[in-house]
Formats: C-alpha cells, structure tokens, sequence
C-alpha cells in the first residue's frame, strides 16, 4: 500500500499544481491511478464490493479536492464506483443461481425455502439489480435502497452451507477484482479512443461545401474536421483565435497542413462572421447534466452568436467529459481564473497593480477566466462517442454511467 | 376534455346511474361537492351565483393553508349549525353521509359496508403535514387491511373499486389520483413477483401503504436537499402559492446559514402569501410581499423563481395554483430559471394541451364589493405551465429536467 499511497500523493501534488492540463490526460491518469489502487487493495472475506468502494472514495475525495475545476477526475472516479457496483451485482447475481440451484437440493432444517431458493433468488437478484438503477417511480414503494450493495443474501446463504460455500466465494472475490480492473482497462481504452470514435461520425454532420466555424483548438475539434476531410468532403472553416492563449492560430496551421481551406478571425468578429457560416463545430471542457457546457472561455459568446443568426450549435466531447453534477453556481464554482500575465505585461502596468500603494488595493485588476458556462438551451447537438443526442437527453447517458449514490465523493464516517 | 383512462368511460356510466337526487340545495355551504361531481353543476344550473360551491380540491386548500375569511367563516357556521357533525367533520348531515356510504357500499360491490374509504381519506387528510397523496395511500392500506377477499384477483378488484371511489370523490385532484394509480401500480406489479403466500403478500402491500407516510416526509427531506444546493449567498428567490416542500427547502438553506431573501406574491385570492411569508418571518429570512401583479416590476431583482406542484404532467409541465403560468412566463421572458419541487409521486399521466384541458376547480372569489349580476367571474383555481417554461424539477428521485418525466412515466406504466 505504501507505494500506491506515494503514487496519489504524486498525482494530488500534479493537480493542485495544475501540471496535469486538459481532461483527456487528467482522465486517463485518473483511471491508471484507481487501477493500481484497487490492484494494490487486500481483499477482506466479506462484502469486498464495499471495501473497494470505501478505498475508491478515500482517494477520490483527494483527488477530486486537489483541482475542483478539473471536472473529468471526478467523472472517472465515479465512473470506477458505477464498475465496481455493477461488477458485483452481476457476480452476485450469478452466485445466487448457482447457489439457489444447489441450495434446493440439499437444504433440510431450513424448511420454509425448499421450494422457494430459484423463484425467491431471482426475485432478490432483480431487487438488486433495481437498487443499482437510479431511485425511480417503480421503485419507490418497493425496498428502500439502503446500502450500496446487498451483502445479506450471498453471506446468508453462504453460512447456511459451509465449507463448500466459502472457497466457492474466495473464488468469487479474486473474480470481483479481476472484472473490476477489466471493466477499468476497457475505461481507459474508450478514453484513448474517443476521438476515433467521435470523428467516425463526421461524415454525417459535415456536408459538401459547407463553412464550419470553431473557436480556439480542441483536439477532438481537429480530428473531427480531418476525418471529414479525408472522406473527401470539402469545407472551408473560420477559426476564431481564442486569446489571450491564441490557440486557434495552431489548430489552423495543423488544419492548413491537412488541405482544408481555413480563415482566422478574432474573437471580436464572430458577430460580424456568423452570418456566412453553416455550422459551429465546438470541444467542451465538461457537459453537466442538465446538458449545459462548461467551455473555454469565448464559447458562450459563439453560442449566443449561433443563436442569432439560426444556426447549429454542435459540441463534440469523449463520455469522460459527461458530468453527473448540475452546474448550480456555473459562474463562481466551475471557473479557474488563471494568470494575468497572459493579458498584459507585468512590467508595463506593474504601478497600476502595485499592492503597496492605494493603502494595499490597486486600482486595476486583471482578470482571466478559463471557462464559460453555455446553457443548454443554446446548444442544438452534442456528439459523443455514442452517436449524436439532444440536450435534454444526456440524463439518460449519464444514468447508464454514473449510480446516483456516487454523486458526492465523501467517505463514509466510521463513527 | 381530460381523459384519464379507458375505465374512465366506465367509471362515468357508473356514476351517471346514481340518482341526482343527491344534489343537495345548500350548495353554498361549507360542504364538498355533491356526489356526482362528473353530472357537471355548470349544465345543471347555470346560475350567477359567484360562489358556485367550493370544490374539495379548493377546501384542502382553504383547510390547510388560507388565512380564514369571514364569508369563509360564516358558512362553516352555517354547516355546523345545520346539524350534529360527524366524526369526519366534513358531512353537516347524517343523511349525507349515509347517502355517501351505501353509495360506496353499492360501487363496492357489496351491502352496506361499514367500513367507508372515504372516511378514511379524510381521517388521514386532516393532519395539516400529510400529502393529498400520502392520505389516499393509507386509505387504500386500509381497505387492504379490513378487506375479506383470499385471492389476489379479488384484492385488487377491491382496490380498483375503492381507488375510483376514492378519485370520483374530487376529481379535480391530480395528486390523488396520481396517489392512487402508483398504488395500483405497485399492486399489480407484486401480485405479479408470484408470492405463494396470499397473506404474505397481503401484510407486505399494507407494510409499504402504511409505510409510504414516512416515505413522503423523507422526500421533502431528499428535495430539500438536493433544491438548497441551488440558492447561493445574496440571492432573490421569488415564490408563489404556499407549498410545504418549498418551505422545507428554504427552511434547510436559512438553517445552512446562507444568506437570501424572498418575495412572496400575496396569492390572492387564497392569500397563501400571507401564511408563507409568516412562516419565513418566523424563520429570520427577509421576506418582501408583492401583489401578483408586481412580479413583472419586480423580475429583474430576482435570481430564481420557486414553486411547488399540485402534480406533474407527462410533458414535464406541472399544474399549480393560478398565477404559476403567468410568473413562469415573465421569468423566462427575462431569463430566470424557475425550479419546480414536487415529490415523485405527483407524478400523473394526463398531458393537458391547453389550458381549458384541465378539470376545473373552482373556488369563491370575494371582490370585497357585490358584483352585478351579469359579471362572470373566473373562478378556476389552477393553471397548466408548459416545460419549456420550467428549468428544473426537484423531485425525490434526483434532479430532474422536465423532459425526464415522462421517462419515468413510461418507465412505471409500461
């Protein structure tokens, strides 16, 4: 356990810092570092799910703390908890026919379940599975989801029977950490190939002559556009630069070096722009539940530009960047305001900011946000490695991902 | 028109059969509506009178929440003094309330049953914290638990019998008979999950009816904490009409110390303003009092709009005191979000298209002054808010956008 206390503390340190840029490589360590933790994790006899649970927590409560903003640690880590829930529930589901088969059998004292074991095993593995879904009409007059994970019937059982029972479930739990890491595994592939996926669909959003208009530089923009352009479709896109960072100045070289015809405009004559263009074509930095856009700074403007003038407003993003929470104070909570430096010359206005006179508050403050919220009624489509959806459809994917018991990543108190 | 189900044409011959006798001529009183509401009293006596009886639905209302007003007063007096008042306190004479129970007993299926389901309801909807729905629930685990039926099948034509009586006793209710189907629901779906034992099965179904109380208080809990999470320091949140899940959120942010203020809309002409704005006084949290018409003025201070449902539609919309319509319009108008806080039980398969799709309820307005007598007056309790115009709903399932609704729905029924 030492070391892989040494690796999250290397990581927590790499966050806070803000070494780590961009959710794709936050994602992806994030995911490495759970695999090791729950490799490293000693297995305990009884309800192994909720001991992996609990150590997932402990660290993920550092990372997510380490760097708020960075909304793909905790959309990993809650991820691996929906694993490690699901995991179980279907080893647990297993076990249960196969103990109720055998149970059948050779049960005696226990007089009430002869005949019962198959219909009531399966009535409990279908109540299980119902605790893992999200709280719903159907279930709220049935059991009360309690715990996580059902550990009574399993253990009931298995004490009922013995010897055979026990080594049946050591099995089953080196089984449990086992699919648990290559659910990861599979995690951590879907996050290195989420641009291939999302650029499979380009061919279909992007049709032949068409003005395709981007701000800033987003990787999965970029593979986007070049997918479509090596199915021979030709397309002219605007990038609007994105100060004060200027990266559309790079994805325009990248765009030029692949045969598309490109234009760059500043962000200020987007307006003036819009009106020739077919599409808006944006990365995100996170999508919340409610489907609204956490997006680089600039972003809201182009949407309400979109707007305006009528025309889509499509968001590519990885299922990493889809965020169970729901942006209640998007403006303060969800923004990183980065470094003046970027905007002016310390050395021109260093009287201006100079903390020692004015009584310690100088006059003139820069400021440098990183992010936009985007509303989602502003935004007409979101593809993502699962094909394209609606706004208002992005609850149903994040309910396929996410439990609803995860959404606050706190350990629970022993006390 | 609003049609709940293919059964409704059923339930409307049914009641069609009832003599009208039972219309009884004080139709001013303090008294329910008579019996067959579905024999619309509009056709039957298009009179000028203002006060054309005050519906359950307006009563719960007025029971729970209005500031009481004198005409209101004096025709409770009236009804009191009409005759000796029975234990459920809502039939002024004995007769009435004979009438109601052998007519129970012949939609019953049976004689004269002793055990009313009515009553029942209204033992359980008196308690001031309890939930139309929530009241309909235990009245059903009632007739459960004092039902002689030894079959499944039986059980739930009893229950079917009881829930219709139950829903033609106010149909202007939507959370009563959401109540009621979600129970029926639940019914259907255990005597399904085949349990051997039909007395098993039996106590389980009263166990989760009677249970359900509880689990209504813990929705307000749930909604109250998941809708405080939305009101930041030095916020304005307007409210409307007074609902009790509403009050529990604010009640949650003001005791996690964050700092807002709230405008209240009188809500004439219930004037629930008045009640929640005491209740928020007494809380420590700045109240301001608007008259409904000052919403539009006072848009533009306000951050969020919050209000309760009486129940949810299939559309995401929800349907809500008068006045919700208007103030969700403004605020989208201005780009406010309006948050909706409503348990998962309200939760109703009707999907109005207009306004006039809704039953009416109707309740008494009092001008202060007499009206002429050619003057009609708009007496509908409550308005339909299309989705588009709702950001959020804070139910006890989680978070949702309106367009989740009717997968939950979906999700229930079929």
């Amino acid at each position: 356990m030492p070391d892989v206390q040494a690796l999250v503390n290397d990581f927590v340190l790499k966050l806070k810092r803000r070494k780590i840029e961009g959710s794709h490589a936050s994602a992806r360590h994030t995911a490495e570092l759970l695999r090791s933790v729950i490799s490293h994790q000693r297995m305990r006899q009884t309800n192994q799910a909720g001991a992996l649970i609990d150590a997932v927590k402990a660290v993920g409560e550092q990372l997510i703390a380490a760097n708020p903003v960075e909304l793909a640690v905790g959309n990993i880590v809650r991820r691996v908890l929906h694993i490690i829930r699901e995991e179980d529930l279907s080893s647990t589901a297993t076990a249960i026919e196969g103990l109720g088969l055998s149970a059948g059998s050779d049960d005696d004292d226990e007089g009430q379940y002869e005949d019962r074991p198959a219909l009531s095993a399966a009535a409990l593995a279908a109540a299980a599975r119902s605790t893992l879904r999200a709280p719903s009409l159907q279930t709220l007059l049935g059991d009360i989801p309690g715990s996580a994970v059902t550990p009574q019937p399993p253990s009931s059982w298995g004490d009922s029977e013995g010897k055979s029972k026990s080594a049946d479930k050591n099995l089953r739990s080196r089984k449990l950490k086992h699919d648990v890491i290559e659910a990861i595994n599979e995690l951590i592939q879907d996050i290195d190939t989420c641009h291939e996926q999302v650029s499979e669909q380009a061919v279909e959003h992007i049709h032949q002559n068409e003005v395709i208009l981007t701000l800033g530089r987003s990787r999965t923009v970029k593979e986007f556009l070049c997918a479509a352009k090596e199915k021979n479709r030709s397309f002219r896109v605007f990038v609007a630069e994105g100060a004060p960072r200027y990266q559309g100045h790079v994805l325009a070289k990248e765009l030029v070096g692949k045969g598309i015809q490109t234009t760059v405009i500043t962000d200020s004559a987007v307006f003036a722009m819009i009106s020739r263009v077919n599409m808006v074509i944006v990365g995100a930095h996170a999508i919340m539940a409610n489907g609204g856009v956490v997006a680089p700074v600039g972003i809201n403007m182009v949407a309400l530009a979109a707007q305006r003038h009528a025309v889509p407003f499509v968001v590519v993003a990885g299922s990493h960047k889809l965020c169970p929470l729901y942006p209640h104070n998007s403006e303060v909570l969800l923004n990183d305001l980065k470094s003046p430096s970027d905007l002016v010359d310390f050395g021109e206005f260093s009287d201006c900011m100079d903390f020692g006179s004015h009584g310690g508050s100088p006059l003139l403050h820069v400021v440098n946000p990183a992010f936009d919220y985007v509303p989602p009624k502003l935004v007409s489509l979101f593809i993502t490695d699962t094909g394209g959806h609606n706004p208002s459809y992005m609850y149903r994917l994040i309910a396929d991902y996410y439990s609803a018991d995860d959404l606050v990543v706190k350990q629970r108190s022993t006390s | 028109m609003w049609l709940r189900s293919a059964s409704f044409v059923l339930d409307k011959r049914l009641q069609q059969q009832e003599p009208s006798s039972f219309f009884h001529d004080p139709r001013d009183s303090a008294q329910p509506p008579p019996p067959s509401p579905s024999v619309d009293p509009m056709d039957q006596n298009p009179d000028p009178n203002p006060n054309h009886g005050i519906s359950a639905y307006y009563q719960t209302r007025a029971e729970h929440h209005a500031v009481v007003s004198s005409d209101w007063l004096a025709q409770a007096q009236a009804a009191i003094g009409r005759g000796a008042a029975p234990p459920s306190g809502c039939w002024p004479s004995a007769a009435a309330s004979s009438a109601v129970a052998a007519r129970t007993g012949s939609v019953g299926g049976g004689g004269g049953k002793p055990f009313s389901v009515i009553d029942e309801f209204n033992y359980w909807r008196k308690k001031p914290d309890l939930a139309e729905a929530v009241a309909a629930i235990m009245a059903l685990a009632a007739v459960i638990r004092s039902s002689e039926a030894t079959t499944m099948m039986e059980l739930e034509i009893e229950l079917k019998k009881a829930s219709d009586t139950l829903k033609s006793w106010d149909t202007t209710s939507i959370s009563l008979s959401a109540g009621c189907d979600l129970f029926m629901r639940y019914v259907t779906r255990t005597s399904a999950l085949e349990y051997e034992d039909f007395d098993a099965a039996k106590l389980r179904l009263i166990e989760r009816g009677e249970k359900f109380g509880e689990i209504s208080l813990k929705a307000r809990r749930t909604i109250a904490m998941l809708g405080q999470d939305f009101i930041f320091d030095s916020c304005t949140i307007l409210v409307h009409g007074f609902s009790r899940v509403v009050f529990e959120v604010l009640k949650l942010a003001a005791s996690n110390r964050k700092l807002f203020r709230v405008l209240c809309t009188e809500g004439r002409p219930d004037r629930t303003g008045l009640r929640f704005s005491n209740e928020l006084a007494a809380l420590g949290v700045p109240v301001k009092l608007l008259i409904d018409s000052a919403v539009a003025y006072s848009m533009d201070e306000v951050d969020m709009v919050f209000v309760g449902a009486d129940g949810v539609v299939e559309s995401g919309g929800i349907i809500n005191m008068m006045g919700t319509y208007q103030i969700a319009l403004v605020a989208h108008s201005m780009n406010k979000p309006v948050y909706v806080a409503a348990e998962s039980y309200k939760f109703a398969r009707l999907y109005p298209l207009d306004q006039k799709d809704l039953a009416p309820a109707l309740r008494p307005i009092d001008f202060g002054v007499p009206i002429p007598s050619g003057v009609e007056v708009e007496t509908s309790a409550r308005d339909y808010t299309p989705p588009q115009y709702l950001t959020l709903l804070f139910t006890d399932l989680g978070v949702l956008t309106p367009s989740v609704v009717s997968d939950e729905l979906i999700q229930l029924y079929l």
